[in-house]
């Protein structure tokens, strides 16, 4: 094989992209050290607040979850040029193997979940997932997980929300309008008020699930140092301090709260924003919409 | 070091997660699927190529094959021809030549015959001769006078007449 792609530069290349995608996650686990006191006991809390910066209306506070959310950007960003580098029609390698198998995937789903008309959806979906899933992932190396707050899970609630009404407005404020109205015109206050439980129940249940994980977390660990302390603190010296069975049983709930529990999280609120953007856009009436569009154009062409 | 509430809203943090969000969907579309579509593309091109290329080589492969298939069965019907024609040719002049031989070979017996025909005339003629030298001789010896010469001839020749004839029946 020819090839660049063995050469000494592409190798010193590849290696300085896995190292700038490994940095961020380093610089958040120093931050995290310098910045967080000794823990007394057990302590449920949000976000630690690095610094607040004043704004109008409502101070920003910069906190755990903002540099965290960054954090997880810069290591995607070096990620994609990563797997990027070296890309060839001709001698794919196995690392382009996993990009086409992913891409491939995510674009097979959204058009399997939102149809041929949504395809260009691949890429807001694949970084809802990653987002999420890498965010809720930081908790195996001890960060603070961004989906835990409230605030950015909402945000990305919000967005959808827009996302969904953009597309029901496609056809239109009037039809937008009567589409609350359907099947019944009585039913009008529950389609409003389910319109707007959309986002909130997306948001509150993304956050909660992986804010339960972590407490979950902790209440667990913290009951299992009682209960060594119970079973053998009456062993001598530093037998009776170490608390034996947090060895092994955390590690179990971590399996489970912060991988499971996050990709699925991850994998939910992806289909979740696909089915509620594709299930809002009325696609019939806007192809008819459409068709009537071009036909009044080629009618005043003709004229 | 203070944390915030385990719930709390802020706009400006709801804003920046919308913000990381867009942020985040625009690097993936501009230095993941991009590329990776670019790249999807070429290959596709290129297969399209290589197909295009293969279906051409292919037809023209299979008109070659059919030139060739042509001229194959040209030339065997042409040899065929020229076997023929060499058949023929030779057939023709073993009987020229068996003709001619023929002819030769009547020529021959024809003139062997009109050979024969005309010794045996000149035999005749000599021996006519001969009987008439004798018979005159005879005659003059018999008669010992000098016959006339003119009936003479007449008398001999009768009788030489008669004399071929019996000769000849008798043959």
């Amino acid at each position: 094989m020819n090839d660049k792609r063995y050469s000494a530069r592409f190798r010193a290349v590849d290696a300085l992209l896995i190292v700038l995608m490994i940095l961020p996650i380093l610089f958040g686990i120093a931050l995290y050290i310098l910045f967080t006191p000794e823990s007394q006991g057990i302590e449920i809390a949000g976000a630690r607040i690095y610094f607040t910066i004043p704004m109008p209306l409502q101070p920003l506070p910069i906190t755990e979850s903002q540099v965290n959310s960054w954090i997880v950007i810069v290591s995607v960003f070096f990620l994609c040029l990563y797997l990027t580098h070296g890309l060839s029609a001709t001698h794919p390698t196995k690392r382009q193997h996993l990009v086409e198998w992913g891409i491939e995937q995510t674009q097979h789903l959204v058009s399997d979940n939102m149809g041929e008309f949504f395809k260009d959806f691949a890429p807001f979906v694949a970084s809802i997932m990653m987002l999420s899933a890498l965010s809720s992932l930081l908790t195996l190396v001890g960060l603070y997980p961004p989906t835990s707050d409230l605030n950015v899970v909402g945000g990305w609630a919000l967005l959808v929300f827009v996302l969904i009404t953009y597309y029901k407005f496609k056809c239109g404020p009037i039809h937008y309008l009567r589409s609350y109205t359907e099947p019944v015109a009585f039913l009008t206050p529950l389609n409003v008020i389910s319109e707007f439980a959309t986002p909130v129940s997306m948001a509150f249940r993304h956050y909660g699930n992986i804010l339960s994980g972590s407490v979950i977390s902790v209440l667990v660990a913290a009951a299992l140092q009682g209960l060594s302390a119970m079973i053998f603190g009456r062993l001598p010296g530093f037998l009776g301090q170490f608390p034996f069975l947090q060895i092994g049983i955390p590690a179990v709930l971590s399996v489970y709260f912060d991988i499971f529990s996050g990709l699925l999280q991850a994998f939910i609120f992806a289909m979740l924003t696909m089915l509620y953007v594709a299930s809002g856009f009325p696609e019939e009436d806007y192809r008819e919409k459409l068709k009537r569009k071009a036909a009044a154009k080629a009618g005043t062409q003709s004229v | 070091m203070q944390s915030s509430e385990v719930i709390s809203v802020n706009i400006w943090q709801i804003i920046i997660s919308i913000l990381n969000l867009l942020i985040l969907f625009l690097i993936l579309k501009k230095f993941l699927y991009k590329p990776v579509e670019a790249m999807l593309q070429k290959r596709q091109s290129l297969i399209d190529k290589d197909l295009e290329s293969a279906k051409e080589a292919n037809a023209e492969a299979q008109s070659k094959k059919k030139i060739y298939e042509d001229k194959l069965s040209a030339a065997d019907s042409e040899a065929e021809d020229i076997l023929n024609e060499a058949r023929r040719r030779a057939e023709r002049k073993s009987d020229k030549i068996v003709a001619s031989a023929k002819e030769r070979a009547d020529d021959i017996v024809s003139q062997a015959k009109s050979d024969a025909e005309l010794e045996k005339k000149r035999a005749q003629s000599e021996i006519k001769h001969e009987i008439t030298e004798v018979s005159t001789l005879l005659s003059e010896k018999i008669l010992e006078r000098e016959i006339n010469k003119e009936d003479h001839r007449k008398l001999i020749d009768s009788f030489i007449e008669n004399l071929g004839d019996d000769y000849d029946g008798n043959e």
